[in-house]
């Protein structure tokens, strides 16, 4: 079984060398039969992936323990969700992943556009293959996840395998690490048709407009992996953070911002014909930055909680990133002629303009999270001597662009596009501005002393008050005309249009989560000894330990801690942690927790005390954490808005580049 | 049943699961603390914060802490004690000296490098200015002409 599945991948490699090699020649040589050729080597590659991803699950499930993966990252005790979600729990099975992601990706946009977009597809086509291929090429040679074990030239088992982490047995912690992967991957496919628009200089923006949804889908994937990273660390790892700035973490991050970004930028492309360069630079930026994600991950460049084995892949993804980007960047300034704006800022004081803030902020978070991880390695190298980067770095420098950020996406909605005059601004931003100032005043009245949390719930209730405004106009305008009620007239203004007004939903969702953010300046925390019966305090919380229990499940051990809850005299709760001792030998802890819109009341049962008489119970206030889980679904209830087509078509008056001739200024053609 | 919940404490004391001490967490351990960072390789926290009770870096280092503060050192001579055992990656973050610095400069240069560009590409981009015509037109009717044009532009959204 191991050969048939190792020479699977060996075959999809060749065979994306193949499509490679058939759509660039079939290009060239006007050889139609070559490009059809190299699209069907999409669909094998596919179908090949498939199958050895197909073999190492079952291996997974019938515990072939002589694959070396297997026994590293499963065994027989372990439930059969967790032995399926042991694929991409090592480094080898999740680049099989990942590579058969991206193989169902390049097969989908190959089949969407069959029929499309005849003269970019075969660069498509190669651009998609040539990324697999690296991939591929990882899985085939040095980490091939069919590897078996053997002493000398003799095939050896092992009666149980190593088990996975038991902080990975955890239901976000399944569904973690494919979504992301297919928020990563998924950039593939808008690099690729926005490569193919370089190399045969389409005229027009014809590459955005058809990657505009899986643009979309893939930053709702990359939002959903990393919120539910975000929820996995809340809830398995003991001591309530969501986000610690881990370079893995940070990883992620990295290529998310420079898609939103891009997502931003975009529609000054299609508006105005502006920010071609750019949007080239971002797409660009957004591909590279997930494959340098994954390459941290994976190589133990950089030192991380999360990273895989060190192993010798980190020259492979130089080289790939190396010729990667010279390529891109030789592109663009090649064909920059192509890429000249259709159209002129006509005011600073325009939604254009909020644009590039929104956009140099961005990439002013991105550059700084990117700097922050690197440095430890930049500096080493550099000095000699380490240093360490943690989370106040992270913080002390994000929390002012984040700040910023959020300011204009109250100000973005306001401006009008091509100019605003100073009247009608003062006239938008007095009541919104009113708000935020009172917001600050009752706040600072209230006791609240930390300046960024006074100013992130000011700034939130800025942007809200905007967005609201935005909604109220246009719903009551169609209210007055068809004698819809409020409601029902939002909807249909929504429906009207759908990207604008799902827009300005995802932009509440991003203030829900900055008002739980936020929450973190006023977090409660207690490590207690406490035996028996025993009580302690934690802001309006009086705690009581209630009983001790163990017992045994044959896949782990476990002890729990039932602790009553009390609010002024009055039993409200009884929450139960849970410390677990799993047949491999590690142990987890299961944190129990009182979720409440308004506060999180968090215990972690941290072990016992030396003498051992006691436990040690670690609780936690987290006020307004639930906000953040209420932002995603917002989120993603906006995005989906987003991807509904508008009842109401637009049209935007605007030139295009047709072409160029030999030394002189573009052609441009007025529609 | 009393003896069994007893039996469960026994368990959990043979087993040594986490033998931890909390009084190692007090305020002044943790004002210090929050300077350091803790190196245990496992987590990006500082000694102040590490959730780990029994982290094989953080526990000792507060156990440090407390003894020198019992000893009336001064928060700056802690930290100094431990920069000189460990290198300066025993701070947090990074020292604002030599090479050092640039982490913490060069995120603001490059927004400012930014904003450079952002006013470069407004030169560059924006119309020349037109110019200016007398219509007689008295300043209200003017006011309700560019009020009208506005609400055409947002139509454009």
């Amino acid at each position: 079984m191991e050969n048939v599945g190792a020479l699977s991948l060996i075959l999809a490699f060749c065979l994306s060398i193949y499509s490679v090699l058939a759509s660039l020649v079939g290009k060239w040589k006007r050889r139609a039969f070559l490009v059809l050729s190299a699209e069907r080597a999409v669909y094998a590659v596919w179908a090949l992936t498939t199958f050895a991803s197909g073999l190492l699950v079952y291996a997974l499930q019938t515990d072939d323990f002589r694959l070396s993966y297997v026994a590293g990252h499963s065994s027989i005790s372990m439930p059969r969700i967790y032995k399926l979600t042991a694929w991409w729990g090592g480094q080898e099975g999740s680049l099989l992943l990942w590579t058969w992601i991206l193989a169902c990706y390049a097969a989908v946009a190959v089949f969407l556009n069959r029929k499309k977009f005849r003269d970019m597809m075969p660069y498509v086509t190669a651009t998609m293959m040539i990324v697999t291929a690296f991939f591929l090429c990882l899985i085939s040679f040095p980490l091939s996840p069919f590897e078996v074990l053997a002493v000398g030239k003799e095939v050896i088992t092992v009666p149980d395998g190593r088990g996975l982490n038991p902080l990975l047995q955890y239901w976000t912690m399944a569904i973690h690490p494919p979504t992301l992967y297919l928020g990563y991957v998924g950039f593939v496919v808008p690099f690729a048709f926005a490569m193919a628009s370089l190399i045969t200089r389409a005229p027009g923006d014809a590459w955005i407009h058809t990657t505009r949804r899986w643009t979309l889908v893939t930053w709702l994937f990359q939002s959903t992996g990393i919120l539910l990273g975000a929820g996995w660390a809340y809830a398995v790892l003991g001591w309530g953070g969501y986000w610690g700035w881990d370079p893995v973490e940070n990883a992620s991050l990295l290529p998310w911002i420079t898609a939103t970004a891009f997502l931003h930028s975009v529609m000054m492309q299609e508006k105005k014909g502006m920010m071609k360069v750019w949007n080239m630079v971002l797409v660009s930026s957004t591909f590279f930055l997930c494959i340098l994600g994954t390459a941290l991950t994976r190589s133990g460049i950089v030192q991380s909680v999360h990273a895989f084995a060190q192993s010798p892949i980190s020259r492979y993804f130089t080289v790939f990133l190396a010729i990667g980007i010279a390529t891109v960047v030789y592109l663009i300034l090649d064909r920059l002629p192509y890429l000249k704006s259709e159209s002129q800022l006509e005011s600073v004081l325009s939604r254009e303009s909020s644009f590039l803030f929104n956009n140099l902020m961005l990439l002013a978070s991105c550059f700084s999270i990117l700097w922050g991880t690197l440095f430890p390695v930049i500096s080493e190298a550099v000095t000699g001597e380490k240093i360490s980067v943690d989370g106040p770095y992270f913080n002390r420098v994000n929390i002012p662009i984040g700040l910023f950020l959020l300011f204009l996406t109250g100000v973005g909605p306001l401006v009008a596009w091509r100019r605003s005059s100073f009247e009608s601004l003062k006239r938008a931003f007095a009541w919104p501005t009113i708000g935020a100032l009172v917001t600050a005043a009752i706040l600072v009245a209230m006791g609240v002393r930390s300046i960024y949390a006074t100013m992130s719930f000011a700034l939130s209730t800025f942007v809200v008050w905007t967005i609201v405004t935005e909604f109220w106009k246009g719903a009551s305008a169609i209210a007055s005309k068809s004698g819809q009620n409020i409601l029902r007239a939002m909807v249909e203004l929504t429906h009207r249009n759908t990207r604008r007004y799902g827009g300005y939903i995802v932009h509440i969702a991003i203030v829900i989560m900055f008002i739980g953010f936020t929450g973190s300046a006023f977090n409660l925390d207690a490590t207690k000894e406490v035996g028996m019966n025993d009580t302690f305090k934690l802001g309006r919380y009086e705690l009581k330990v209630k009983d001790l229990a163990s017992g045994n499940n044959g896949h782990y051990k476990w002890w729990h801690s039932p602790v009553e809850v009390y609010q002024n005299g009055k039993l409200i709760d009884t929450l139960t942690p849970e410390q677990r001792q799993y047949t491999t030998g590690d142990t987890a802890s299961v944190v129990s927790i009182r979720r409440r819109l308004h506060e999180d009341l968090y215990l972690n049962f941290a072990g016992m005390t030396t003498g051992g008489e006691k436990a040690v119970i670690q609780a936690y206030v987290f006020p307004l954490v639930s906000w953040i889980w209420i932002g995603y679904w917002a989120l993603l209830f906006g995005t989906l808005i987003c991807l509904v087509p508008s009842k109401v078509k637009y049209q935007f008056a605007k030139t295009q580049v047709m072409g160029v001739v030999s030394g002189k200024e573009p052609v441009v053609a007025k529609s | 049943m009393r003896s069994h919940k007893w039996a469960g404490v026994l368990i959990l004391s043979a087993l040594a699961m986490a033998q931890v001490s909390s009084e190692l967490i007090t305020p002044e351990i943790r004002r210090v603390g929050s300077r350091l960072a803790c190196l245990c390789k496992s987590c990006k926290n500082s000694v102040g914060d590490c959730a780990m009770l029994a982290c094989h870096y953080s526990k000792p280092a507060r156990e440090k802490i407390r003894d020198m503060e019992a000893a009336g050192v001064s928060d700056d001579a802690i930290v100094a004690s431990f920069v000189k055992e460990q290198g300066r990656q025993a701070l947090v973050v990074p020292p604002n000296d030599g090479f050092y610095a640039l982490a913490w400069w060069l995120p603001p240069v490059m927004v400012g490098f930014g904003l450079a560009l952002i006013y470069w590409f407004i030169l560059r981009m924006r119309k020349p200015g037109s110019a200016v015509v007398r219509t007689g037109v008295d300043a209200a009717t003017l006011e309700r002409y560019k009020d009208s044009i506005e609400k055409d532009l947002a139509k454009l959204d």
